[in-house]
């Protein structure tokens, strides 16, 4: 029996690229590699215009906030800084570095040669810190301070394997290639933590990655595999605990409020690499793939690398390219350009052609109230939201859509219900923040 | 520098659309259709085709008049004037679905906002409608299965072939025979309720295909069968009254057509279910204690007003927002 959750819809899932091995791309010309990839504070430049770097080299760190270094991911020349609008818009300094080619490694890193239990957990999350690692899943929240944020607090430490949105096959890919890797993260992480068990979640579309582990673990009493069934969204957090231990997260509260933290695999795979070689995050798993790209495929990416430089590694885009993603197609972020770049929270470039939209009227069939991960009544909030009645959104609970997007794709009136959430969201937020304000006064 | 087509999540939608889905409901509706025709002869279908041209008319009239754009590719005003006509007896006049189908569409749906607005079964309304304003041509005559009538059959010289409807038969007792015809579709009565059986290929398709869900359709027709049992009217054992009942008159068509109407339904399955079971309750109580012989047609029609309120009190407990929440 596989562990589900109520809701949720059943996708096409389009893992076109699924029995793509990875290839390491190393072609770029230039890299841009914003000061800012993470939750938190941005990073300051540590490097000025004409300065040699080396690959894993610290380029830009803030010590004071939460934030998360950010390092060289080619070898050769500082050619400018200079201030760009990242992925969601806003505007971002980027260290532009021109590429050598040579890849030489950063001197300073080094590996840790002592058994993992002598470390100190502040040791470990001080690494973590160092190496930039942040959720390489897309949530790019820094991993040493959701280490911090657990530490005591967690009984269950449950490594994220869904995968749940279409055509995202990279960590597929990753579990595949670098099993080990993830496991050792994963003792590392059991050992920080004090936990006694950890669980790999994988959706039941993923046999060959199920098989493998059940393969390559060798202490099953401390790792386990729990196969989830294949719906979209079961790689969101709360309903993987739900899947797996029935739990539902309190509204407003975190993962660690039920005693559980969850990690990407990537994201553990690049905490045992830092501690194991002290290489920090370069390195991004794309899954480039859709039907405006000639060749999908999965590729390791050096971060910085541009959107363009991407699509010509995978044979160039197609005439009718008119969307590009940078995530999954439910919850990815649309982009303008080819010019931006990838940071260490994309997960997948989707090149996608155009798509119809023409915004209809709501039958009220109710599909939106069965596919509602957080049993909300979409198709009620949208009408109340498009009167702009906020208030009544906010007693059906608006603020607990996370956003998902099951509503608007299910909707056979084509109503942009999630949109109509957002925007009611926002409207609240901003009643509430003002109502603050006043009583602060 | 090409500028690339930026909207917000999600970048996919799912194929299904109003029109397919009122496409599903036409096909679940063409069983009982072609049943009728061989029942009742082509005078069915033409019923049928005036009671949709001039409800697919009244709205694309209604939008040219009040300067919309309009809606008549969702499939929707199609699937009312079948629902419509399934609801009248094969031997009306031709006009009477025309007004029929132009109330349905303009005085109910249209003037309420359109598809998704109403807050009355279009359809069901209409056939209210009709029936308290021309009951003679209403009630007054059905017409014996198997006999055929011509496409352009004139209704007064219809006058000869009419049979009473089961429905007022209900007191007397029924043999296994005639359940089995009721069953099948071998008896008189509107157009579109006379075949279960072909209802209920209706049901399974709109199931498989996740039209509907199975809420509404189990309530009604579980809560009126049990009912029914429990208080069998005339001399008939109980079974045998309860399953001449439900095979009479329009419970069926309402159950599986006219209560799964989306507009008009709750929308939730706990508000699915309490709406089922008190369509099925008041069904009974109009087939007992009211002097018109159907009671779906009123149960429906009140139990629409209430969807609001179920709507309301069946508010689903949001994720994390119940008592068991974190434990």
């Amino acid at each position: 029996m596989a562990y589900t959750f109520l809701g949720g819809i059943h996708l096409d899932e389009r893992k076109n690229t699924a029995a793509m091995a990875a290839e390491l791309y190393t072609d770029p010309k230039q890299v841009a590699i914003p000061m800012q990839q993470h939750i938190g504070a941005p990073c300051k430049p540590l490097v000025s215009v004409g300065d040699t770097v080396t690959v894993g080299q610290c380029i830009g760190e803030n010590n004071n906030a939460l934030c998360c270094s950010v390092h060289a991911s080619v070898s050769g020349t500082v050619i400018s800084l200079e201030e760009r609008r990242g992925i969601t818009g806003a505007p971002i300094t980027h260290v532009v570095i021109e590429n050598d080619f040579n890849y030489t490694p950063c001197p300073d890193m080094q590996g840790i040669q002592t058994p993992l239990e002598s470390l100190s957990p502040e040791e470990i999350i001080e690494r973590v810190r160092a190496a930039g690692i942040v959720g390489m899943g897309g949530a790019t929240f820094p991993a040493y301070a959701k280490i911090q944020s657990a530490l005591g607090k967690v009984k269950h430490l449950i490594i994220n394997c869904a995968e749940c949105e279409p055509y995202i096959t990279a960590n597929h890919r990753l579990m595949l290639e670098e099993p080990e890797a993830v496991l050792k993260g994963i003792k590392i992480l059991i050992h920080t933590l004090g936990v006694r068990r950890a669980v790999i979640a994988v959706e039941d579309n993923k046999p060959d990655v199920i098989e493998l582990l059940e393969k390559k673990i060798d202490d099953k009493a401390l790792i386990s595999v729990k196969v989830l069934k294949t719906k979209y969204p079961q790689g969101d957090e709360r309903q993987i605990i739900y899947a797996l231990y029935g739990k539902e997260i309190p509204t407003g509260k975190l993962p660690a409020d039920v005693g559980c933290v969850l990690f990407n695999p990537e994201t553990v795979a690049c905490i045992y690499r830092a501690l194991s070689t002290g290489m920090p995050v370069v390195n991004k798993r794309v899954t480039v793939d859709g039907d405006a790209i000639k060749k999908p495929r999965n590729l390791i990416v050096p971060i910085g690398t541009s959107f363009a430089d991407v699509a010509e590694a995978c044979g160039g885009t197609r005439k009718k390219l008119a969307r590009l993603i940078s995530g999954g197609p439910m919850m990815g972020q649309a982009q303008w350009s080819l010019d931006y770049c990838v940071t260490k929270g994309t997960g997948a470039l989707l090149f996608l052609s155009d798509m119809k939209e023409e915004i209809g009227q709501c039958i009220r069939c109710g599909k939106c109230v069965r596919a509602c991960q957080m049993h909300l009544m979409p198709a009620l909030l949208a009408a109340y939201s498009e009167k702009e009645k906020y208030e009544e959104c906010e007693k059906l609970g608006a603020l607990s859509c996370v956003e998902c997007g099951c509503c608007t794709y299910v909707c056979p009136g084509k109503v942009p219900i999630v949109q109509y959430i957002r925007n009611a969201k926002g409207a609240i937020n901003e009643h509430r923040r003002r109502v603050g304000e006043k009583g602060g006064k | 520098m090409k500028l690339l087509k930026v909207s917000p999540s999600p970048h996919i939608r799912s194929s299904v659309s109003t029109a397919s889905v009122m496409r599903d409901v036409i096909i679940a509706l063409s069983p009982a259709l072609i049943w009728a025709v061989y029942i009742f002869g082509f005078r069915a279908l033409t019923v049928t085709l005036i009671s949709v041209l001039s409800c697919v008319g009244a709205e694309y009239a209604f939008c040219a008049a009040t300067k919309r754009k309009h809606s008549i590719k969702d499939l929707s005003a199609v699937v009312t004037g079948i629902i419509l006509a399934f609801n009248l007896p094969v031997s009306v006049p031709l006009w009477l679905p025309m007004v029929g189908g132009v109330f349905a569409i303009v005085i109910v749906k249209m003037l309420f906002g359109g598809i998704g607005k109403n807050f009355l079964n279009p359809a069901l309304a209409a056939r209210v409608f009709l029936f308290l304003s021309f009951p003679a041509y209403m009630s007054g005559s059905f017409v014996k299965p198997a006999h055929k009538l011509s496409a352009f059959a004139i209704s007064t010289s219809l006058d000869g072939v009419s049979s009473a409807t089961p429905l007022t038969l209900i007191h007397e007792s029924v043999s296994d025979n005639m359940l089995v015809d009721m069953f099948y579709g071998n008896i008189g009565g509107c157009l579109g309720e006379v075949s279960k059986l072909c209802l209920l290929l209706g049901l399974v398709y709109l199931l498989v295909r996740k039209v509907i869900t199975w809420h509404i359709p189990f309530a009604y027709l579980s809560v009126f069968f049990l009912i029914s049992f429990a208080f069998p009217m005339g001399e008939d054992e109980a079974i045998r009254y309860a399953l001449s009942a439900l095979l009479s008159g329009g419970v069926v068509l309402g159950a599986v057509f006219m209560a799964t109407d989306y507009s008009t339904s709750p929308l939730t399955a706990t508000g699915k279910l309490i709406f089922g079971a008190l369509c099925g309750a008041l069904t009974v109580f109009f087939r007992y204690f009211s002097n018109y012989p159907e009671g779906a047609s009123f149960a429906i029609l009140i139990m629409n007003c209430f969807v609001y309120y179920i709507d309301r009190i069946t508010q689903p407990v949001k994720f994390g927002g119940g008592k068991n929440a974190g434990k």
